[in-house]
């Protein structure tokens, strides 16, 4: 008879995770502004690295330096990648520099296939630099414009801590199976730059609700951590492994992770009081 | 021959023109006065919406159930590693399903949040007579140091058979989740709400939906058996699943070399079997008929004239009635100690797309329950290992896995038996 009444006080636990949630009403438009103003600045560092990196990176490309320009590809794109949300907000840019073959209806040789992708698949699929300077130079151009726009760019908050979850929703689903760097298969970088960005937010906000929420960010700090010891893993040298190395455990151990962040830093903005 | 051609042109003259006889006239008469005042877009209706199934009892729900229009596997990576995970995993999918087979409203949160419920159903979910069955896959037990002297005795990998050609991605798993109702809204509504429940503990590995074409009720109150997508009944054949005494001999666990906590479930196979419908329906009535050995139409086995009419081999050794080779001789010689061998089956038809050479990629979600795997779905399979069926099927995917027994009540979950054999104190107790 115990056990029956402690399963039942039990299911009620459960249950009871499942009440209604009320978003948190105590952040003040006013408190975010400093967060805001923090990531503006983690976003400029980002997209200054971003720039110089892709300079050196585009310069070997057209130096017909194929090993070089092959060691530069995974680590340009880190800086991107963490800033990806509020890189993306201007689709012509995000389209032109980070499009996939399959964005295109005629995949790798459709001409509207351009950046850093379009590069990745000369240098690892082909072993070559053959032609690929048109599409060094006008990826220059569009990250240089790119920096440009962001500059002036007033951040919407609700875009920048949205931001958080976008970049989980974006690995779950376009890049937990591998595909984004399908040519180089250096995707764990991008992973970890995805991560280190969205943590970056949640880590600017969290101040704001730790008092009221601390529940909510003990388990996603948790689930940040369990990605950087199994992202860590994999580590080798400055970088990381190939992503066929990931065995099928930790990919689904990311994969859960990934998942669980998206759910939970799905109410960070209705926490915040944001739209 | 020629006179079916004759009676079809001159139906489909009748239609055409609207000249027709009586039935035909009478029936569009009556759907017209239906749709009066019907929209383009308005939901098709049904009255089976309010159909309920309990979760709770000796066995899970989905086994012996009348299997309803839509079925679904769901295959999932299971995260849990600790007692202390998988009891968390058992109790929210053990609340989640309490829920969604109950139906009823789902809990409103403030508009700024993402919503409790996905919305497909509407504001109140139905429970269109849903189930959801909970199996165990041997990758379970194997990768959890703790269950490991605790896996059901048969339980194992599944291994390919002679045709199969099985594709990694949509084999195996540590978990099933078997949903059934009468729409497949209902099952994805269903799938999507465990997703978003539990996305720490399970991942998502593959999974196939099917259905089972519906036929109209019969004047005589008698049923007959769904079609498979090579047109012909599937699971005449099936021990009586409203039979006990029959059920507990074939289906649920109740063999002493079981361990307890298993008794009351059973063993469940997945089977996704690919049927080459294009060349299928290119073959003679009479080849077809032959391969099965069952008449198409009626489902009648050769030297009866009922679908339930029971085929007597002993008087046919040579195989002039029904050939040696025959898939349903095969699978079940009919004699005293193939019974021992019978599996219940609850199979969908399953339809996905088109393969790169322009085919339907079509086939049989094959779904069965046994008390002994060896004597069930591995013997039968064994018999039918080689049958010339095979020309025009291939298997590519599915697993093995163990059914666990059913929650008592409401303060019970499915898996506690499993828990508890472990030694693992119920720690998960919050007030």
């Amino acid at each position: 008879m115990k056990l029956k009444i402690t399963l039942s006080a039990s299911l009620f636990a459960i249950t009871a995770a499942f009440l209604p949630r009320v978003a948190s009403a105590e952040v003040a438009p006013l408190d975010l502004v400093g967060p805001i103003a923090d990531y503006k600045i983690y976003v400029s560092e980002n997209l200054e690295k971003l720039v110089a990196d892709t300079k050196a990176f585009t310069d070997a490309v057209k130096a017909g330096d194929v090993d070089k320009a092959k060691s530069l590809f995974a680590p340009t794109r880190m800086s991107y990648e963490a800033i990806e949300p509020i890189a993306e907000l201007f689709s012509d840019l995000d389209g032109s520099i980070d499009s996939r073959a399959d964005d295109h209806e005629k995949a790798e040789k459709d001409p509207e296939f351009t950046g850093f992708h379009r590069i990745e698949y000369g240098l690892f699929s082909e072993n070559s630099t053959k032609d690929l300077a048109p599409f060094a130079d006008k990826l220059m151009a569009d990250v240089t414009e790119l920096n440009k726009r962001i500059t002036e760019l007033t951040l919407p908050p609700e875009k920048v801590v949205g931001g958080a979850a976008a970049l989980m929703e974006e690995v779950a689903a376009t890049k937990i199976s591998g595909e984004e760097d399908r040519y180089s298969h250096t995707d764990l970088w991008d992973f970890k730059a995805n991560f280190d960005g969205s943590r970056k937010i949640f880590d600017l906000v969290r101040p704001l609700i730790e008092k009221s929420d601390g529940e909510f960010i003990t388990k996603v700090s948790g689930n940040f951590d369990k990605v950087d010891v199994t992202l860590a893993k994999y580590k080798k040298g400055d970088g990381y492994e190939l992503y066929d190395k990931l065995t099928d455990d930790d990919r689904a151990v990311l994969a859960a992770a990934v998942n669980t962040l998206a759910e939970d830093l799905s109410t960070l903005r209705g926490k915040l009081g944001l739209n | 021959m020629g006179k079916d051609i004759d009676k079809f042109t001159t139906t489909r003259r009748s239609v055409l023109f609207g000249a027709g006889t009586a039935v035909v006239a009478g029936l569009t008469a009556a759907s017209a006065a239906q749709k009066q005042g019907e929209q383009v877009t308005d939901a098709p209706v049904s009255d089976k919406t309010q159909e309920r199934q309990s979760f709770y009892g000796v066995h899970q729900a989905g086994i012996v159930t009348p299997r309803p229009a839509a079925g679904m596997i769901a295959s999932f990576h299971v995260l849990a590693k600790t007692p202390e995970e998988v009891e968390r995993l058992f109790r929210t999918l053990s609340q989640r399903i309490d829920f969604l087979m109950k139906g009823g409203t789902p809990p409103e949160f403030d508009d700024k949040l993402p919503p409790s419920d996905s919305g497909i159903l509407g504001p109140v979910i139905p429970p269109d007579n849903l189930t959801i069955t909970v199996s165990l896959g041997s990758s379970f037990f194997d990768q959890r140091d703790w269950l490991i002297n605790h896996k059901p005795k048969q339980l194992s990998r599944m291994k390919a058979s002679r045709n199969d050609a099985l594709d990694a991605d949509l084999c195996h798993g540590d978990l099933s989740l078997q949903i059934c109702a009468n729409t497949p809204d209902t099952n994805i509504h269903a799938l999507r709400d465990i997703l978003k429940n539990l996305p720490d503990l399970m991942v998502l590995r593959w999974k196939q939906e099917g259905s089972v074409p519906v036929l109209p009720p019969k004047a005589d109150g008698t049923h007959e058996t769904a079609r498979n997508f090579l047109g012909f009944r599937d699971g005449t054949a099936n021990p009586d699943g409203n039979d006990a005494a029959l059920m507990d001999q074939l289906v649920w666990v109740r063999q002493s070399d079981e361990p307890s906590w298993a008794q009351a479930g059973t063993y469940q196979v997945v089977r996704i079997i690919r049927n080459f419908v294009e060349r299928w329906d290119r073959t003679p009535l009479a080849e077809q008929e032959a391969i099965i050995g069952r008449k198409k139409a009626s489902g009648a086995p050769f030297g009866g004239t009922a679908e339930f009419d029971v085929p007597d081999y002993s008087n046919d050794p040579e195989g002039k009635v029904t050939a040696l080779d025959a898939h349903i001789r095969l699978a079940n010689k009919r004699t005293k100690t193939s019974d021992e061998n019978r599996i219940l089956r609850r199979p969908f038809n399953y339809s996905n797309g088109v393969s790169k050479s322009g085919q339907l990629e079509q086939g049989l979600l094959f779904i069965c329950y046994q008390a002994d795997l060896e004597k069930g779905f591995i013997t039968v399979q064994r018999q039918l290992d080689g049958e010339p069926l095979e020309e025009y099927i291939k298997p590519i995917g599915g697993g093995f896995f163990f059914t666990l027994p059913g929650p008592a009540n409401e303060d019970d979950f499915v898996g506690r038996t499993l828990l508890e054999a472990s030694g693992h104190q119920m720690t998960r107790i919050k007030s």
